[in-house]
């Protein structure tokens, strides 16, 4: 039986033929089973019966002026049950196409969050908290120091994660590299190969030659080696800072990175090594990597082949991050990133993005066990990504453990998107994820990096305030202590005390 | 083979030690070098000059070469030459798996057989295998030419975007998205100056040569109606 009452009715009035000249179509009247419309002697049509639509949509399909849309009046759970609008649409595109949808921009819909988590401030019992704006706070992070010659001194704990070179116009990954500059932190190639200029753009420099000192205090740039291998030589692996080899993602863990054949310019299929319009499809593993000893041998022959200089990073996806980190440390890297569920800068399966790999607040417990345990942590450098939204995301991930945080879809954000989720189509109105040059050139990388710029020293600022109102004067000093978790749920998964109860559950206890 | 000019023992070092002894060794000849099986991941991004390994080598040997030449006389590990871009790898003996992985260019030349996933994600090099490959050999091939003289085994060139795979012997079974097309003048020729190159006793009109069906990927897209 139909549930009267459930949707809403709406006529647009500028796209419907009958309200322009009436009686020269009344199609919603002739099809709509239940007499939701009706027409008068006028010949004009009118919604007279809108409790009695069963939310069919036949009018809307059959409208010549694609002027009527129909809306669930209820939660849909209540109304349609499983088969929601979003969910009956889906099936008809496979049923229409054979395809399975793609998009991108991560996880929609409630996963557990930073959200669910709250800072405690500092008063009696804890070491008092400190004057924002009358003391100093330390931020910076060095990445491999003691393990490399030349480690990577950040001077605030962000870090532009991983978005490659196609997925991303030239003009958002240079802005990025003169914002990482500009801000004295580090931005990634991603595994599309090196932007021509990227590398001595993060540096601070203008010019290839490095004479033209632009932009202070100068940053890094990490060098991506993935599963697709694009774009990558010796040469692409020394013109860097770091080099991160990549394991997985929090868009589509266990799979390899897609960018759809609309997005394979000629600039693009040249960095990359292949044909113009052809999809890139990373394989989901390294082909040269067979065993976690493999990995081990990988770590140490870039390492060889970067003369022992430079730091060497890992990307993990949200899959099984105690066994994963522990594995990652064991093969000597400097630093690892994390990337939870909530990532997703890239084109994924939207099954894949939307139900695959744990949640960023899932991840870092027990990527901070991991190294605690190995006697690492501080030491390899962690790094949490995965849908961090400003400071207040960042100060938590660090209370939780981490040593620096990822700002991927925040950057892109930052630099204008206004997460419409279709990266993938290459369309992008703001110049960001499209190669198409009259849309790029609505990106000025110079404007965007000062974009980038502001955004990340305000949420500094704000990883600076929480820091001190929790009575420390160093963002290492921070602790699970300085948080405490909302609901029961959050509390059983992160380790951190629940509210009220003021103890951690009791399964965390003896845990690190 | 060259003689070489510098003979440079390796035993018992690590890979960081064995990688200085060998920038030390430079002397703008070839250098003869032993004991290098238990080192993965040596001779890594070298620029040029000539390397003899006497005996086998260990994995990833001669990785990101861009412009060495690089010869074994005895067997390779896995991943020898992975994602070289220029130079010359030529092993006397076998390679197991995943020899000529991600190359952009360059030459490898394996007299004896190879494993599985052999020239797989091949972006341009030239790949020669004079005896038989295992499975799955050139999948997700992109460019180059990857020559087997023998056989091959299951799914040969499977997900074959571009580049040519020329067969000498048969394959267990043919890989999707490949045709067989008939050998034309050139590459009778390109195969012919191949052989001569690196004497190879092997009749060129008697390959067999697989190109991509549709040149198309393979994955799921956005129709219209969803863009």
């Amino acid at each position: 039986m139909a549930i009267i009452g459930a949707f809403c009715v709406s006529v647009m009035k500028n796209a419907c033929i009958n309200a322009k000249m009436p009686g020269k179509c009344a199609t919603c009247v002739e099809v709509c089973p239940y007499d939701v419309y009706a027409l008068d002697a006028a010949g004009q049509v009118s919604v007279q019966n809108f409790n009695a639509c069963v939310g069919c949509r036949i009018c809307a399909e059959f409208c010549p002026g694609n002027a009527i849309r129909i809306n669930s009046a209820e939660p849909e759970a209540f109304t349609r049950a499983l088969w929601t609008f979003p969910t009956v649409e889906e099936i008809h595109y496979k049923a229409l196409t054979g395809q399975y949808l793609l998009r991108g921009f991560g996880t929609m819909g409630p996963l557990p969050h930073f959200d669910s988590i709250v800072v405690v401030p500092s008063q009696i019992a804890s070491p008092p908290p400190r004057d924002k704006y009358r003391e100093e706070c330390k931020v910076d992070v060095v990445i491999g120091e003691g393990r490399c010659e030349n480690p990577i001194h950040l001077k605030y704990p962000v870090v532009f994660p991983a978005m490659s070179f196609g997925a991303l116009s030239r003009e958002a990954k240079l802005a990025l590299a003169i914002a990482a500059a500009q801000l004295g932190i580090a931005t990634n190639t991603g595994e599309g190969g090196l932007v021509p200029g990227e590398n001595y753009f993060a540096n601070g420099y203008a010019d290839e030659a490095r004479t033209d000192r632009r932009w202070e205090p100068g940053g890094y740039l990490v060098m991506q080696w993935s599963t697709g291998r694009w774009g990558v030589s010796v040469d692409y692996v020394r013109a860097g800072d770091a080099v991160e080899v990549k394991i997985g993602q929090g868009a589509k863990p266990g799979m390899g990175g897609h960018l759809l054949g609309k997005k394979v310019t000629e600039e693009i299929a040249a960095v990359r090594g292949i044909p113009v319009g052809s999809d890139a499809l990373s394989p989901c593993r390294y082909y040269d990597v067979q065993a976690p000893d493999d990995i081990k041998r990988m770590v140490e022959f870039l390492r060889a082949v970067t003369d022992y200089k430079v730091p060497i990073l890992m990307k993990l996806g949200p899959s099984r991050p105690y066994a994963d980190v522990r594995a990652c440390a064991e093969a000597g890297v400097d630093a690892i990133s994390i990337d939870g569920a909530h990532g997703g800068t890239g084109a994924s399966p939207d099954i894949v993005t939307q139900s695959v790999g744990i949640p960023t607040i899932a991840c870092i417990p027990p990527a901070v066990r991991a190294l605690k345990e190995m006697g690492l942590h501080r030491k390899v450098k962690l790094i949490a990504l995965g849908g961090m939204r400003g400071g207040l995301d960042a100060f938590k991930a660090l209370a939780m453990g981490a040593d620096a945080v990822g700002f991927g879809s925040a950057a892109e954000i930052a630099l204008g998107c206004r997460a419409c989720m279709a990266c993938q189509r290459g369309e992008c109105v703001y110049g960001i994820t499209s190669q198409d040059p009259r849309l790029r050139a609505r990106l000025d990388p110079e404007e965007g990096a000062r974009r980038l710029t502001n955004f990340v020293r305000v949420t500094v600022d704000e990883i600076k305030i929480l820091t001190m109102l929790s009575g420390h004067a160093d963002v290492r000093d921070l602790s699970e202590e300085d948080l405490r978790a909302l609901d029961l749920n959050t509390a059983a998964i992160t380790g951190l005390k629940l509210i009220g109860f003021e103890r951690r559950l009791p399964w965390w206890d003896g845990a690190n | 083979m060259l003689a070489a000019a510098t003979v440079l023992d390796v035993k018992d070092l690590d890979l960081r030690e064995a990688s200085a002894a060998l920038k030390r060794a430079k002397n703008g000849g070839a250098i003869e070098i032993c004991n290098t099986a238990h080192l993965h991941g040596f001779c890594a991004g070298l620029k040029e000059g000539e390397y003899v390994i006497v005996g086998d080598a260990g994995d990833y040997l001669g990785v990101l070469n861009d412009g060495a030449t690089i010869r074994v006389n005895g067997n390779v590990g896995q991943y020898v030459g992975d994602n070289m871009t220029r130079g010359l790898i030529e092993v006397k003996g076998n390679a197991t798996y995943g020899a000529g992985l991600y190359p952009y260019s360059g030459t490898l030349v394996i007299r004896g057989n190879a494993g599985d996933f052999t020239a797989t994600m091949n972006k341009g090099a030239t790949i020669i295998v004079c005896g038989d490959v295992g499975d799955e050999a050139a999948t997700y091939h992109l460019a180059g030419d990857f020559i087997v003289v023998g056989n091959a085994g299951l799914n040969f060139g499977n997900y074959l975007i571009r580049g040519n795979l020329y067969l000498g012997g048969e394959f267990k079974t043919q890989g999707h998205n490949t045709i067989i097309e008939a050998l034309t003048q050139e590459d009778v020729q390109k195969l012919q100056r191949l052989f001569e190159q690196f004497d190879i006793k092997a009749d060129p009109t008697r390959f067999r040569k697989l190109i991509t069906e549709t040149a198309k990927p393979f994955y799921g897209r956005i129709s219209k109606k969803h863009e």
